[in-house]
C-alpha cells in the first residue's frame, strides 16, 4: 500500500532538488525519435507474435525486413527513398490478392486525408490514413496486372517535375498535380505503373 | 465556410497537433513498453484514432493531454490482444544508441528499464510531458498523494541506482 501524499514537500518528487540529476534524467527519457512513417533502425519482428507465428512472418517478408537494416532508410530528405520507406514500413499491403476493400472505406480514407477521386480505381486491395512526412496522407495498393501498385496522396509535398522513384527494386513516379501537392505511384520493377498512374492523377482533386 | 473546407483545415490543424506532439508520444510509448517497435505502432495507431475523433475534440487547449491517453489506451489495447513477452534489457539496450560522452546516460536509461511500470510511467509523464503530479493522477485514476509517492520513490530509486543519494524512507507496505 502506499503512503498517499506522505512525501508532498520531499524534493524527490519534483523536478527542483537536484540539478544534475533531473538534467540526467531528462535526457535519458529523450530518446531519439524516428522520423514519421519511416522505419525504427533496429526494427525486428513484432515482440508479441509466437514463435511459429514469428517465422512464417519473416520467410514472408524476409525480403523487406533485411531492407530495413539498409542505412539507407534510417534518415532521408529525399521524397521518393521516403515513400519506399513507408511502403517497407507496411509490408502487408504488398501482397498479391484478390481481396478488395470496401467501398465506403476507400471513400472514408480519401475524405480524411483531403482528396476525392471522380472515378475509384478498380481492385483496390488496401487503403489507409498513414502519418507521412508530418502529415496525414491516403496510402492505397491497386491491385495491377503484375502485381500491387501502391499510390500515396500527398497534398503538402510539392514537386516541380516529374520525379523517378528507383530504390530497392521498386520504380515510379512522383508527379506533381496541378492543384498543388503530388502524388506517388510505385509498383516492383516489372510492373507496368502508367495506366494506374494516369488515371488517378486525371481523376484526383484536393477537397479544397 | 464549407464543410469541403472545414474538413481541410480540420486535417491541418491535426497534422501540425501530430507534428508538434509526436516526438514526446513516441517517448511516452517507449517508456511505457520498452521497445521501440511498440512504440511506433502504439503512436501510429493512437494518431489515427486522435483523427477519427478529433472533429469532436470540444476544447483544442486540451489536446495534448487529449492523445497522451489515447496513446494510454492504445498500450493497454495492445497489451492486452497480444501476449507480450518480457522485455530483456539485452534487446532495450540494442534500440538505443550508446552515450559515448556520457556513460551516465547510459547508466541512467538502464535504471529507468529496471523502474517498476507503476513508478516509470508517472515519471515520464512528468519529466516529458510536464504534467503535474494532479493531471497525472487523473490520467492513471489514483490520489495526487499516490502519484507524488511514486514519483518519489521513482527518483529514489534512480539515485541509488547511480550511487547519488542516500536510501530514503522508500519501505513497501
Amino acid at each position: 500500500m502506499e503512503h498517499e501524499g506522505k512525501n508532498l514537500r520531499d524534493d524527490n518528487a519534483g523536478p527542483g532538488g537536484d540539478d544534475a540529476f533531473e538534467s540526467l534524467l531528462a535526457r535519458a527519457l529523450r530518446i531519439d525519435v524516428p522520423a514519421a512513417g519511416s522505419p525504427v533502425a533496429t526494427r525486428r519482428p513484432r515482440r508479441w507474435l509466437s514463435i511459429a507465428v514469428a517465422a512464417s512472418v519473416l520467410i514472408a517478408v524476409g525480403v523487406t525486413v533485411n531492407n530495413f537494416y539498409d542505412a539507407r532508410y534510417f534518415s532521408s530528405d529525399d521524397l521518393a527513398t521516403d515513400v519506399v520507406a513507408h511502403m517497407n514500413h507496411e509490408p502487408g499491403s504488398l501482397r498479391r490478392t484478390e481481396s478488395v476493400v470496401a467501398t465506403g472505406e476507400f471513400d472514408q480514407v480519401l475524405q480524411q486525408a483531403g482528396a476525392r477521386l471522380s472515378v475509384a480505381p478498380p481492385a483496390v486491395s488496401y487503403v489507409r490514413l498513414c502519418p507521412f512526412r508530418g502529415h496525414m496522407v491516403a496510402h492505397f495498393v491497386v491491385q495491377a496486372s503484375h502485381g500491387p501498385v501502391t499510390v500515396l496522396l500527398l497534398p503538402d509535398e510539392r514537386v516541380d517535375t516529374r520525379v523517378a522513384v528507383d530504390e530497392d527494386g521498386f520504380i515510379g513516379t512522383i508527379v506533381p498535380m496541378q492543384d498543388g501537392g503530388s502524388i506517388a505511384v510505385v509498383g516492383k520493377a516489372d510492373e507496368d505503373i502508367s495506366e494506374v498512374r494516369d488515371q488517378i492523377a486525371n481523376a484526383l482533386r484536393w477537397r479544397l | 465556410m464549407t464543410a469541403a473546407k472545414s474538413e481541410l483545415e480540420l486535417r491541418r490543424e491535426f497534422n501540425d497537433l501530430s507534428l508538434r506532439l509526436r516526438p514526446d508520444l513516441y517517448r511516452y510509448a517507449f517508456w511505457l513498453g520498452r521497445d521501440r517497435q511498440l512504440a511506433e505502432d502504439v503512436v501510429q495507431e493512437a494518431l489515427l484514432r486522435g483523427w477519427k475523433a478529433f472533429g469532436n475534440l470540444e476544447d483544442a487547449s486540451s489536446a495534448k493531454a487529449w492523445l497522451i491517453s489515447i496513446v494510454r489506451r492504445e498500450f493497454a489495447r495492445t497489451f492486452e490482444r497480444k501476449r507480450l513477452e518480457t522485455v530483456d534489457f539485452k534487446d532495450f539496450e540494442e534500440q538505443l544508441s550508446s552515450a559515448e560522452d556520457d556513460p551516465r546516460l547510459d547508466e541512467m536509461r538502464h535504471a529507468i528499464f529496471e523502474l517498476d511500470d507503476d513508478y516509470r510511467e508517472p515519471l515520464a509523464l512528468q519529466v516529458l510531458m510536464g504534467h503535474t503530479a494532479r493531471e497525472i493522477a487523473q490520467l492513471m485514476e489514483l490520489s495526487e498523494g499516490a502519484v507524488l509517492t511514486r514519483l518519489h520513490r521513482a527518483r529514489a530509486r534512480l539515485k541509488q541506482a547511480l550511487g547519488m543519494a542516500q536510501v530514503a524512507d522508500d519501505s513497501e507496505h
